[in-house]
């Protein structure tokens, strides 16, 4: 079944491998927004089914961006899963204490990133 | 996912690749400039954090592409360079050599 994600990430190389990963592996839709100010406007004119969001941008990063997801009822109710390559015990419980769906770590497997996803939504 | 599906993934991965290879060099050189400033107690805190940054952007990328030798390496550079203290020079030649090899990981790709 194809489902609709947006992947928000500054880093452009990043973006396109999860993109290229969840349309070609997966067949689903995927949008994308290099920023968290440009992945709100993205995440209310869209509304996808679940948000891929990075932790470390420029400007609004990944937990601000989330907040202010929660904070919009346009949005609010959408699944957000935090991408990370923070590694360390301490940022990932402080990543979890935010109430996000789910952390999903980088270097991510392309071949597997649907199924990880899917894993944590209940998409089958 | 089916072996073409398979085949399709692998052919466009290589594309973008090829695409951010000058990005991931790039990064790799700044980082091996900087261990040059830290072997001569040069270091200012923006180039810490500069090379803090490349290290764990290299880190978050390296291994999506295959080169989870890549990401090992660029996490302890990461690890280093986000201390709370600035390297001294006795990291230098550490810092330098794990540059070199990122640098032959990525060549090893491309």
């Amino acid at each position: 079944m194809s489902h609709r994600v947006l992947v928000i990430d500054d880093e452009d190389d990043i973006r396109e491998v999860a993109a290229l990963s969840l349309e070609t592996v997966a067949g689903w839709e995927v949008f994308v927004a290099n920023s968290g100010t440009q992945g709100l406007a993205r995440a209310i004119e869209l509304q996808p089914e679940a948000i891929l969001l990075d932790v470390m941008m420029p400007g609004m990063d990944g937990p601000t961006t989330f907040r202010e997801l929660r904070k919009n009822p346009a949005t609010s109710a959408i699944p957000v899963l935090l991408l990370t390559a923070k590694v360390q015990g301490s940022d990932q419980r402080r990543f979890a204490d935010l109430g996000v769906q789910a952390i999903l770590f980088k270097p991510f497997d392309p071949l597997t990133l649907a199924d990880q996803i899917s894993a944590v939504l209940g998409w089958s | 996912m089916g072996t073409d599906s398979q085949s399709a993934l692998t052919a466009a991965l290589d594309r973008l690749w090829t695409q951010f290879l000058p990005q991931m060099q790039a990064r790799v050189e700044l980082l091996q400039a900087i261990a040059q400033t830290v072997a001569m107690q040069k270091l200012s805190d923006e180039q810490k954090q500069t090379a803090s940054a490349a290290a764990h952007k290299l880190a978050g990328v390296l291994g999506t592409f295959g080169l989870s030798s890549g990401t090992e390496l660029a996490r302890e550079l990461e690890l280093i360079y986000s201390r709370a203290d600035c390297p001294g020079p006795e990291l230098a030649e550490k810092l330098a050599s794990s540059a070199r090899e990122l640098k032959a990981i990525i060549a090893s790709r491309a």
